[in-house]
Parts: structure tokens; sequence; C-alpha cells
């Protein structure tokens, strides 16, 4: 049964972009859920299995665009695939610092140093030269073994195969010794060390893998979006945005930051677009030039992120667990 | 030559001004049961935490199987052989008995099947095999503390240090644990338990050491601790009847 | 001389930061909650002190006497509706609910103030205090930082000797002791966390005439309220004081000795150094939980 369910979601991910392939614009919004799908996923390993919960991702993730991107402008012919190892070379040297500096604590050091590590980030390639500073860095033409990287489809199947090699990771993880190491971690770090457990060992271990494979993700955006700049890849909003996907879904859980992902990035693309607003008036309710919709079209681009907002602090107060909390069978 | 498994020498654990322990020193011997007992905040848990690398000594030394362990981490203790339970149990709520316990076992193992394999032998060694998998926060208390035995009796130890695991039992439960140490204790096992009640330590220990505001008081037989005027009047000072 | 007038404005702006970082570690000690909303309790604060001074025409500094109560309400009303309920839930997630109520904050300002940052000038917001040797004070900091002396008399004297600082302090050193004492710490987490936004919200105020308002303006200031926090140890309201002082300094130093866009990478750089050599921070006892 579950293997059907699996096999019927795998060929429709698959075979998705045959049926919209004309539509560039739907594509796009595809690419995106799986995208934040798969970052949410790396997140959740570390955690929602461990516990650990970083309030700074995006710091591994603009890493993987940045030096992507800023090895191709410096030569264009090096090929994508090794610039996306160095990125996830960075990435792993500021998971290590961070993870020695802050895994010997106990408490709420890493969500904070998370963030500290994030904004020196940040704030290091606005202020640098080579990091374009706040110009961001523009790439101009890119090729991977003759494939056009200028269509949107590779991107589709790129960011798809890393969705995939997430899941599995996180479910063989689930199943292995390390996952069982990183629950207890997250249960009760007393009992957790008390068994034999290296809890900074495990953390760092979670941690790395999951920069790693949140690194990735950003040199994969960095090709796919070729511009990039601090706000795009680094901001601390894109680090809320992953931790909010993998909540609503259920943290924890293998399937949660997908069905987050399935319901937020389109949502969030709704209200960026004025969807609402143009619904609301062609449905006669608002006129254009009343308003409210003038109101609508100014600044429902600024809302998405005030319901983000909204919807943090209900699904805190109302479904901590998230929508998959509410199947889980009841042991 | 008598093998001690266990040496404490001399160890002292001083929080800012308050001095928990106090230059405590005994050894424990292989095979032995040994208790700790002593009035509330006599120091017995803050000693199990030095003894097991949660509390650095502020003095002294922990040998244990020939080698130094007070600079260790706990997982390092645990590694070598010594593993401990919690007077306030520490279940790991969200997961199952059964991953409960395989968590202890995968640290002699590092499969998943073989985990299992060893866990099970364990739920059934405690008689939790009903239970397995039912989430171990929403265990009675008495079915916590059975969980904890199993938990740390999977990592396989030579020692096991427990802390008050009769502690909020009734007399059955109480029993029964005490029937699963006596096994524990053939199979090879030695044991130093903390414990409040008199009755429980003198009927199963070999060899009793007594804990006084951070001091060792006295130390001998079940027999000469139940007879001890100081231990007597400890004992009735801090409000407790043996 | 040029050593003492980056000193000495350090000090000066550093007072406001021990203000705001006192906010939080009053909140921390009561609550045990990290408060990723205050920072944006700060901007409410900027806005509050713009508005009294655009359109009741109010000195931004006279304000707080209004800004100071509004804000007291507004913060226990935000623990009663929203915090109180995750009291006892993990510590994330009380951290995702204080950023989800920030996010709420920000951008409803966004919305209702346009993203364009606005100035508040007063007849002496330029005007600075010339000490001899060339070393100049602007005059709005130095007022800033004698309500902030001020404010901290008051806050001291309150835990010291009133039945609710007492009270509050016995929560911040055992909640469980302070319950079984009678001590009711519902109502000392609504009123910690009260006394905490008006912090933020007075901090806030003292700085709106020397930076832009902004609604995003809080998120630079929450994250040096963290590193006052840690560097006075968590909790500690006395090391807060100090640590803010020192952030102040830090900040003044490195933008005088070496560059602007810098500073703030030195402050989470010291962040860091604290967390790796001196977690319990520069006066906590207890290292490590």
């Amino acid at each position: 049964m579950k293997k059907i369910a699996l096999s019927v979601i795998a060929a429709t991910a698959v075979a998705l972009p045959i049926f919209i392939g004309e539509n560039p614009y739907l594509i796009g919004i595809m690419i995106s859920v799986l995208m934040m799908a798969a970052l949410s996923s790396a997140w959740n390993i570390l955690g929602g299995y461990a516990g650990q919960y970083s309030f700074g991702h995006a710091a591994y993730f603009g890493t993987g665009a940045y030096s992507t991107l800023i090895l191709l402008t410096l030569n264009n012919s090096l090929n994508p695939l090794f610039c996306m190892a160095m990125g996830i070379i960075v990435a792993s040297i500021i998971a290590l610092i961070t993870g020695s500096i802050v895994f010997r604590l106990r408490g709420h050091y890493f969500g904070l140093a998370s963030i500290a590590v994030a904004e020196i980030v940040r704030l290091s390639v606005l202020n640098l030269e080579f990091t374009g500073g706040a110009q961001g860095i523009l790439l101009s033409d890119v090729s991977l073994w003759g494939i056009d990287l200028n269509s949107k489809n590779p991107f589709y199947y790129g960011m798809l195969l890393v969705l995939v090699v997430t899941l599995s990771i996180s479910q063989y993880l689930r199943t292995s010794k390390t996952g069982y190491y990183l629950q207890a971690i997250r249960e009760d770090q007393d009992a957790a060390a008390s068994l034999g457990i290296n809890l900074a060992f495990y953390k760092n271990k979670a941690l790395l893998i999951s920069a790693a494979l949140t690194s990735i993700l950003g040199s994969l955006y960095g090709l796919y979006i070729r511009f990039i700049d601090t706000s795009a890849v680094l901001d601390l909003r894109l680090s809320i945005e992953i931790i909010l996907t993998a909540i609503i879904g259920g943290v924890g859980t293998m399937w949660g930051p997908v069905v987050g992902a399935l319901l937020l990035v389109p949502l969030a693309e709704m209200l960026r677009s004025n969807l609402l607003g143009d619904v609301l008036v062609k449905a006669g309710l608002v006129s254009e030039t009343s308003g409210i919709g003038v109101f609508l079209k100014e600044n429902l681009a600024h809302a998405h992120v005030l319901v983000y907002g909204i919807i943090t602090v209900l699904c805190i107060l109302y479904l901590p667990k998230g929508i998959l909390g509410l199947f889980r069978r009841v042991k | 030559m008598i093998q001690h498994l266990l040496l404490i020498s001399h160890v002292s654990k001083h929080f800012g001004g308050n001095v928990a322990v106090s230059d405590v020193s005994f050894a424990v011997e292989e095979k032995q049961i040994f208790g700790l007992i002593g009035p509330n905040g006599a120091g017995k848990t803050t000693l199990f935490n030095c003894i097991t690398g949660f509390f650095p000594t502020t003095s002294g030394d922990v040998i244990f199987d020939n080698k130094k362990i007070n600079t260790l981490r706990p997982d390092e203790v645990c590694k070598l052989g010594m593993a401990r339970t919690w007077q306030r149990v520490k279940p790991l709520g969200s997961l199952t008995v059964l991953e409960n316990v395989m968590v202890g076992a995968f640290s002699i193992t590092n499969t998943t099947r073989e985990a299992e394999i060893i866990a099970r032998e364990q739920l059934q060694m405690v008689e939790l095999t009903d239970y397995t998998t039912k989430s171990a926060g929403s265990l009675s208390i008495g079915l916590k503390k059975k969980l904890e035995l199993a938990r740390v009796l999977a990592t396989r130890p030579k020692m096991l240090l427990l802390d008050e695991i009769c502690g909020g039992l009734n007399h059955t439960e109480t029993d029964i644990i005490l029937d699963i140490i006596r096994n524990i204790r053939i199979k090879g096992a030695t044991i130093v338990f903390i414990e409040h009640d008199m009755k429980a330590v003198t009927s199963i220990c070999d060899r009793i050491v007594v804990l006084n505001s951070g001091e060792k008081l006295a130390e001998g037989t079940p027999e000469e601790i139940t007879n001890n005027s100081d231990v007597i009047s400890a004992y009735l000072g801090g409000g407790h009847h043996a | 001389m040029s050593f003492l007038q980056p000193l000495l404005s350090g000090i000066l702006t550093g007072g406001v930061y021990a203000l705001a970082g006192m906010g939080m570690s009053l909140v921390f000690g009561v609550m045990n909650i990290s408060n990723f909303a205050h920072g944006d309790l700060m901007m409410l604060g900027m806005y509050m002190a713009f508005f009294a001074f655009t359109l009741l025409h109010i000195d931004p500094y006279v304000s707080l006497v209004l800004i100071i109560p509004t804000a007291f309400l507004f913060g226990f009303m935000v623990e009663k509706l929203f915090i109180n309920r995750v009291i006892h839930h993990p510590h994330q997630n009380q951290i995702l609910l204080t950023i989800g109520l920030g996010l709420i904050m920000s951008n409803t300002a966004l919305l209702a103030f346009t993203s364009d940052p606005k100035i508040l000038t007063t007849t002496y917001s330029s005007s600075a205090f010339n000490l001899p040797g060339g070393i100049s004070l602007s005059v709005p900091l130095l007022i800033s930082f004698l309500i902030t002396g001020v404010t901290i008399a008051i806050l001291y004297l309150f835990l010291a000797k009133s039945r609710t600082g007492m009270a509050l302090r016995a929560t911040s050193q055992n909640r469980e002791a302070a319950q079984l004492m009678g001590i009711n710490v519902a109502k000392m987490s609504a009123i910690a966390f009260g006394i905490g936004t008006a912090l933020a919200a007075t901090a806030g105020a003292l700085i709106a005439p020397t930076y832009y308002i902004h609604p995003l303006a809080g998120h630079s200031f929450l994250l040096k309220a963290f590193t006052i926090c840690v560097l006075g140890g968590l909790g500690s309201v006395v090391g807060a004081g100090v640590g803010g002082i020192i952030i102040g300094v830090v900040e003044a130093m490195s933008s005088t000795y070496w560059s602007t866009d810098w500073k703030d990478v030195i402050v989470f750089v010291l962040f860091l150094a604290v967390l790796l050599f001196r977690p319990q921070g520069l006066f906590g006892k207890k290292g490590g939980e």
C-alpha cells in the first residue's frame, strides 16, 4: 500500500513538467516547492530529529549559492558540480566551527549562536568586495554536459533529485543507530549521555549532514536564478521560512516538511502575486480602483511575511505537532 | 589480592561555597551489591553524578576497573561498562518502550537488528514485553522504573548504579525490582544502589556506606550498620525512621 | 584624545543598549524564555516616540511618561494572551512563538507606516556638548544616558525593595520553590514581560532622535540584546547592564579604529568568543545549563 502510494507520487513528480511544460510560471512555483521541501527536510534532520533548532540555516544556503557563483564568474569553464562541492566544503567548515563552539554547551545557546553565525556570514558577504557586496552577483552563462541550463526543466529535476536524496537520508537515519541517538538527544540529553551517547559528536554529525545538503540546494538555486544578493539567499527570513515549513507540516516526521512546503509556497506565491486581490476584483467584490483594491495591490507583497507570522503563532498555539501530528497514530 | 572494581578516593564536591560531598572514600568489590544510604541532602546523588561524569569532582579520584574516570564524560564512563539510572526517571518520552531500550543496546552494537534483539531480551527480563509499542512517556511510574532498568541493562554494564530505583513504588513492585537486581548479580554485574528505605537496603546489600551532610558516617555489613548508634541518631535526627 | 572620544560616546550609547539588554534578561530570568520579539518591541517604542512628537508635539523624552505605562500594559497583555500558553512547552516552541509575534509586529508596522525610514528631528538633535580636549558629546545621547541611569536606579530599587520586586527575583532564582512559597508565578511572568516590554520601548524611544526609525529596525537590536545578555550571564539583570556598556564601547571603538561596516560583525564575533571562553557570562556563576 505504502509502496504503491510512493510510486504514484514519484511518477507524478517526474511527469509533472510534461503536463505543465508550456507554463514556465507554474514550473517556477514547483521548483520553489521542491526546494523548500528539501531545505526543510535537511533542517529537520538537525531540528526535528536531534531537537537542535537552527535559526540560521540561510548561512549554509547562501554559502552554497555564493561559492558556486563566485567561482563561475571567476572562471566560466569550471564544472558547476565542482563549484557545488566547494560550496559544501565552505558550509561544512562554518558548521564545524559553530558546532565545536556551541555543542559543548547545554540549553539555549545553539539557537542564539546559529543566528549570530548567520549574521556574521551575511554581513561579511555584504561588506567584502569579491562577493559583490550589496550589488550581489550576476552569472551570465552556464552549462553542464551540454544541457541547456537556461530552461527551467533541468532545475526541476535537479531539485527533485536533491529532495529524494534528502528524504532517503532522513529515512535511513531514522532507522539507524545515528537516528535513534539523535532522537534520544532530543528527548533527554542527560539520559542520552548516560547511555553512552557522545552528545557533541552526534549533534555535530547531524549539523554537518544538514548543512551540506542545504549548501547543495543553495548552489542549485544560484545556478537556477543566476543573480543573488544577501537579501535573497542569506536573510534571517529565509531561515525562519525553512523552520516554519517544517513546523506546519510536522517537525521530526519524514513527510512533514514536504506537506509544509506544498502548503506554504503556493500560499506565499498567491500573496506575493496579489492573486487574492485579483480574485476579489474579478469576482466583483472589490473595485480595482477603490481604496481596498489599491491597498491590496500595493501591500500584499509585504503581507506574505505578516501572514507567515500569524500562521506561526496559530500553529504553535493550536497545532504544535503540525498537520502530520494530527494524523499520527496514538500510541 | 581483592579486586576493587570501583574505588572512591577522597572525593569532594563543592558548589560555590556549599560542600555537597566531603572527602568520601570507599571501595566496591566485584559482584557485590553495595548500598549507599543517608538522609535527604546527604550527597548521595551528587556522588553518583561525580562517579558517572556528570559533575567534575572538586578533589579526589574515582577509579573504575583500574582506570581513573573522574575526568571522563558520561558517555565515556558508560562505554567503560558503568551504567546508571535516575532518581527522577528520564524516559525518552516520545519513543516507544522498545526504542528506549534499543538506544541503550546501541552502545554495544551498531546494527538496528541486533539492537532490537538485545532490547527484547532485556524487556523480557524486566517483564515489560506487553508494553513494547507503547510510548515511554505514557507509562506509570513503576513501569518507567522497570524501563530504566531494562535500558541500562541493554548496555551490558559491569557495574550498575541505581538511584532510588524503588522510590515511589509499592511493596509488590519493590519486591519485583529487588528480585531483578538479585538476578543481575547472579549474571555477574556489580551493583551500587542508593536507597532511602533502610529495609530494602539491608535485605539485599552485602555492604553499606552511610552518608550524612556530605560526609561518610559509617561503613559495614547491614548488621553493623543497623546497630551503629551514629547511624540511628542521624536517621532519627533527619526525621527518617528505619 | 581620540581614544577618549569613542570611549565616551560608546558608554553613552551603551547605556541604551544596557536598558534593552536588561529587559530581555529580566524576561529570561523570570520566565526562562528567549524573547525574539524584543527588538520589535523596541521598534514600537521608536514609533511611539515618533508619533507622540509629530502628532501630539510632545518631546520624545517627555513622551516616556506615556510610553512606559502603555508598553507595560501591552507586554502584560501579550504575555497573558500568548506567551503564558506555551510556558510549559519545549523551549523551541516558545522561541518560535515570539518570532511569530515579532513578525506580526514588524510587518504590521510595515503596512501601516510603509518602509520609508522616518526621522525624528528635535531642536537639539544635532547639538553637541563640547568638553575640553576637543571631545564632543551629542546632547540627545547625553540626555538619554541620564534617563537610562534614572530608569536603571528605579528598576534596581523596585527589584531590591518592593514586595513585587522580591517576588520577581525569587521566581527568577527558582520557579518551583517560589510557587511553593505562595508566589503567583503566572502573575510574575506577566509583570516581568510587561517590564521587559517597557524597558525595550524606553530604549527604542531614547534612541529615536538619533536613529532612522524603520519597521525592521528591531532586528539588529535583537541580536545586540542577545549578545549583551550572554555577555552578562543569561538572566542576570546587573550583568546585562554592564554588558550593554561593553557592547556600546566595542562598537564605538571598532567604528573609529576600523570601519563602521564591520562593527556588528565584531559584536557577533565577541558573542561567539564569550560562548567559547566564558559561557556562563562575565558575571554568571553557573556554567553550561
